[in-house]
């Protein structure tokens, strides 16, 4: 009887508090004229009711139609490409495209620059720009926005942040770790399998064990390749940094992780969380609400966030940003293209990410941030999000990126299970980023190999 | 289309069924040629194209520049994809023989029973109609190694739970196993049809002199199922050859390359990576090794058949 | 058929009840879970009080078209199976009984195989470009016409081997008494593969209501189908086992339906043509 209890409760909220703050915030909310109905590309994720409760503002304040076109995450980019590169007009005018994957379409031409619409077009000062994710410099080819052009702007941004159980910590005197030395200490008094997990990241060979490998390789200093702003893709992935990295991430899979580590994605991270089995993790943002989702999650209410830990005391933490980019195809209508500008303009300001963050989404203000949610309960994540935002790296921007992404995730996953040692997978790494960017005519070279 | 409206009536129309069946030939294999060619041509030619070429994007335009060589020398040099081919191909061989076993076995003994062959054969294919989606993601949950039904039944009699996806010795069996769970409906289904087209009066005649059981298996319905035992086993290579969703949610290929099969290096390099022209030519290169290896399936089940 | 006595009828039954004991065990596990609260599923519980909340939260929530996805589904499904069914029991009897040259039957065999090799991601681009073009895009006819096709090459070959398991000579006969080509097809060689024109069609309808690659691209969000609604549950950052298991049982069920009356339709439309 709880659970039903509790659901209704759940979904009567979801429903009534929506209503409740529109006409309290309705007067003044930014007012964009009379516009064309828009189709966005949107994908299916736990923060599309948010997304889609705050369009529902839009319409309903504007009068304006916005057609959500839902599609589940592994069609969001063909969906994409086909709305751009198959010619005629783009049936979609606003698209939700990966931050991995938008470089290829600032790369090939697909987007509108926001100014080239609407010359009045700019992001307020308080919005993240997730370390220029929105701005593309097409003589450099590479996403900086101090030479680039605004192409587009998060909806979301997403990072990692280390969770743990702040029931478990009080009861047993720990202290949240400030380095990853702290974590393995931590975890020698938690690390009880199979009862519970000192700390659990992805290992999953792919994106999986690539995007959660960030947290160590950008904390110890590692980098990809040498200036790739400026041209220089010597390789620098064997550095006696990196291999300190991928050292420091495997001893504590071995010392705090499950035995299937190996292949741990995120849907098994979140369930080890969710079921109260990991005591420490090291996930996204996004999954927070879902803690404290009765339904979802038997540690309601025990979980917090903080800062993930550095290499040493006083180090910056790595943070790697996955963020998604609204962007507007050329070839989408003149009104469809001013529609989606108007949209933007509204979805932007402080008033509808207030909205946006109450209704489950993850703003993109930091004055939403530091508004008086911070202090609920339901949003205690958000002093952690905003101390860490600073950090935040967006990697790998330039066209090779998601080859590099699946070559490296292949190879620190073969070392995390023992096909590899450390040196040698990133020797192999190395060199199979070196071969790439030769192929693709790239100024490069190497570092000496490690020692393997 | 028209013929199946002929009217099967006491007096057909003399004029319009006759005209049929002087055109007979093209009456019946003109609708499937019309549509092979509408919409099979482009999609295969370009696919030609492409293997030869690389294709880049400016400007929002497409520009293709010829580089056939340099595809295939990619290709050859391509150690995963080498790496997943040889995965394939034993993930193909080992699904493909046991389920075509158990399919064979099931549609034999299906159809040797005297009641319920309806409801039988609606439940044995129940794993066909899910989704492969959700085939992935609920057989995941099964071999979850804290949680999973299956590491749940192995403690429960004292064993030590296995690692049934994060072990590179064992995770292609994982994926075989649901494979195989998901599959053999399918041959079963083939077969089930064509042993029950069968002459009854041959098994009869042969029971009546004597043969045993097995005898009048092995020795007459297994030669009279020839033609549908061999479309079986073909369009089972074929999809096999084919496999993504489960492999993909399972294990995305890994741990290490322990799962790795073309179609998910294929995913890599054509989709996520958006190499088109290279991506083409391993599409290529993979039909190509699926003829071969259908070839090779087709040499070893005729000489096994010799013995 | 084959009969079974005594000692090997009783194995029989044993080894029959085994494998249908294996093939819908997980499914009934799936089914379970459908009834089950997500953190019950994560939890591997048992026994648990059983909620409806999945099947509401598929059937109502907000963001779900789920009956609309199914009468989509069930519209393409039902028709591209006829119309594959038609299109290749036609060709199939065609390459199996009329004096076509080598090389045609060749081409035409080759053709489907290599056509059913392609992987399906490298055809979902020039068939977008060409529904586009005329105008098609986002209709269920377009999706339609994309299954016959991708589900003709094996309705071809499974048709083929039905007919070649068939004894030519009853027809033969039939022809030598004056009986047209035509009338020995319609009225001969069509009911007595009933067999396997149901496998044929049941194969053809299970996998165009499963196909999700090619109705992802060429579908929008009226015109979607079961398997990409279903999708939707596997996201990026979680997988709502619980919706996505409550939606697969509540796919399998029209499914099933319409295979169970298509069925009697089939048969029945034989018999009347096998009347005379």
């Amino acid at each position: 009887m709880k659970w039903t209890t509790t659901g209704r409760r759940l979904v009567a909220t979801a429903i009534i508090a929506p209503l409740l703050a529109a006409p309290a915030l309705g007067a003044s909310f930014l007012d964009v004229g009379k516009q064309a109905p828009i189709n966005v590309l949107i994908n299916a994720s736990p923060w599309y009711d948010g997304f889609q409760a705050v369009v529902a503002l839009y319409e309903k304040q504007t009068g304006n139609k916005v057609n959500l076109e839902v599609t589940p995450f592994p069609g969001m980019l063909e969906k994409a490409r086909n709305a751009v590169r198959a010619g005629g007009t783009s049936p979609l005018d606003l698209l939700n495209i990966d931050s991995q994957n938008v470089v290829e379409f600032y790369a090939g031409g697909f987007l509108e620059p926001l100014k080239e619409i609407d010359p009045s077009f700019a992001l307020p000062k308080e919005v993240l720009t997730l370390d220029d994710a929105g701005c593309w410099d097409a003589k450099k080819q590479f996403r900086t926005c101090s030479t680039g052009k605004l192409m587009g702007y998060a909806p979301n941004g997403n990072i990692e942040l280390f969770y743990y159980r702040k029931d478990v910590y009080d009861k047993l005197h720990l202290k949240v770790p400030k380095t990853f030395d702290d974590v393995l200490a931590n975890c020698k008094v938690l690390q009880k399998p199979p009862k519970s997990y000192g700390y659990v990241v992805r290992g999953q060979k792919g994106d999986s064990i690539f995007y959660d490998m960030n947290a160590f390789m950008l904390a110890y200093g590692a980098k990809y390749v040498k200036d790739a702003e400026n041209g220089d893709f010597t390789v620098e992935i064997n550095s006696p940094q990196a291999l300190a990295a991928l050292k420091k991430y495997i001893q504590i899979q071995k010392a705090c992780g499950p035995a299937n580590a190996g292949s741990l994605g995120q849907g098994d991270l979140i369930q080890l969380v969710q079921t109260g089995k990991g005591l420490q993790a090291q996930a996204v943002i996004a999954a927070f609400p879902n803690f404290d989702n009765p339904r979802k999650s038997a540690v309601v209410d025990k979980m917090n966030a903080a800062v993930l830990p550095a290499a040493t005391p006083g180090g910056k933490p790595g943070v790697a940003i996955g963020s998604w980019v609204f962007a507007i195809p050329k070839n989408a209508s003149e009104a469809g293209k001013k529609g989606a500008i108007a949209f933007s303009k509204w979805f932007l300001t402080y008033k509808a990410q207030y909205a946006y963050a109450e209704a489950g989404g993850i703003p993109v203000r930091t004055d939403v941030f530091s508004s008086d949610l911070k202090n609920k309960e339901k949003y205690r994540w958000m002093t952690a999000y905003l101390d860490e935002i600073k950090y935040g790296k967006q990697i790998l921007g330039f066209k090779e990126g998601p080859a590099i992404n699946q070559m490296l995730g292949l190879r620190y996953n073969q070392a995390l299970v023992g096909e590899l040692s450390p040196a040698a997978a990133l020797n192999k790494g190395a060199q199979d980023m070196y071969d790439l960017f030769k192929k693709d005519g790239r100024k490069t070279g190497m570092l000496p190999p490690l020692p393997e | 289309m028209a013929l199946a409206q002929a009217p099967a009536s006491e007096a057909p129309r003399p004029g319009l069924s006759d005209f049929i069946d002087r055109h007979l030939g093209w009456f019946t294999l003109g609708p499937a040629i019309v549509l092979l060619v509408l919409l099979t041509i482009y999609p295969i030619v370009n696919l030609v194209l492409m293997a030869g070429s690389t294709i880049n994007f400016q400007q929002g335009h497409e520009i293709w520049k010829f580089s056939l060589w340099s595809n295939l020398a990619t290709l050859l040099h391509d150690g995963i994809f080498g790496v997943a081919l040889r995965n394939t191909a034993i993930y193909a061989a080992i699904s493909v023989a046991v389920e075509m076993v158990l399919g064979l076995g099931l549609a034999i003994l299906v159809s040797s029973m005297r009641r319920g062959k309806g409801i039988l054969r609606t439940l044995l294919i129940v794993p066909i109609l899910l989704p492969p989606v959700a085939i992935g993601s609920m057989w995941k949950l099964m071999y979850s190694f804290d949680f999973g039904v299956l590491n749940q039944i192995v403690t429960g009699v004292g064993l030590q739970p296995v690692n049934w996806l994060g072990s590179t010795s064992l995770a292609l069996m994982s994926v075989i196993i649901v494979d195989v769970w998901h599959w053999t409906p399918f041959v079963f289904l083939i077969l089930f049809a064509a042993v029950e087209g069968l002459p009854s009066e041959v098994i009869e005649a042969a029971r009546i002199d004597g043969a045993g059981t097995w005898s009048i298996v092995f020795k007459i319905i297994i030669p009279l199922l020839k033609p549908a035992i061999v479309v079986a086993a073909l369009f089972r290579m074929i999809l096999a050859f084919k496999v993504f969703d489960e492999i993909f949610l399972l294990t995305s290929g890994g741990p290490g390359n322990a799962t790795e099969v073309v179609s998910l290096h294929l995913y890599q390099v054509f989709f996520e990576q958006n190499q088109l022209g290279y991506g083409a030519m391993m599409s290529v290169a993979i039909i190509a090794a699926t003829v071969v290896f259908i070839w090779i399936g087709h040499r070893v089940s005729s000489a096994m058949g010799r013995l | 058929m084959l009969v079974l006595r005594g000692y090997s009828r009783i194995v029989g039954i044993l080894l029959l009840a085994l494998g249908v004991f294996i093939i819908v065990a997980p499914f009934l596990w799936v089914a379970m879970q459908s009834f089950k609260y997500e953190i019950q599923i994560l939890q591997g519980t048992w026994f648990t009080m059983p909620t409806l909340y999945n099947y509401i939260d598929v059937l109502w929530s907000q963001r779900s078209d789920f009956m609309t996805n199914v009468a989509n589904s069930m519209i393409v499904a039902t028709s591209s199976t006829i119309c594959v069914l038609l299109v290749g029991t036609l060709a199939a009897y065609s390459l199996s009984r009329l004096k076509w040259k080598r090389w045609i039957a060749a081409v035409f065999l080759g053709w489907t195989l290599i056509f059913n090799m392609i992987p399906p991601l490298t055809l979902v681009g020039p068939w977008f470009l060409i529904f586009r073009e005329i105008g098609l895009y986002q209709t269920l006819f377009a999706l339609t016409l994309t299954h016959i096709t991708l589900n003709l090459p094996m309705t071809v070959w499974m048709m083929m081997a039905y007919f070649n398991e068939l004894p030519k000579d009853i027809e033969e006969a039939a022809m030598v008494d004056g009986c047209r080509r035509i009338d020995a097809f319609w009225r001969i060689a069509l009911p007595l593969v009933r067999p396997g024109l149901i496998a044929a069609g049941v194969l053809a309808f299970v996998f165009s209501w499963n196909e999700f690659a090619v109705a992802l691209n060429l579908t929008g969000r009226a015109t979607a189908t079961v398997p990409v609604a279903i999708a939707q549950f596997s996201q990026q950052y979680e997988v709502q086992n619980g919706q996505m298991a409550a939606a697969s049982i509540l796919s399998t069920i029209p499914a099933l339906l319409l295979m169970f009356f298509g069925q009697r339709f089939i048969v029945q439309g034989l018999t009347m043509g096998a009347v005379k």
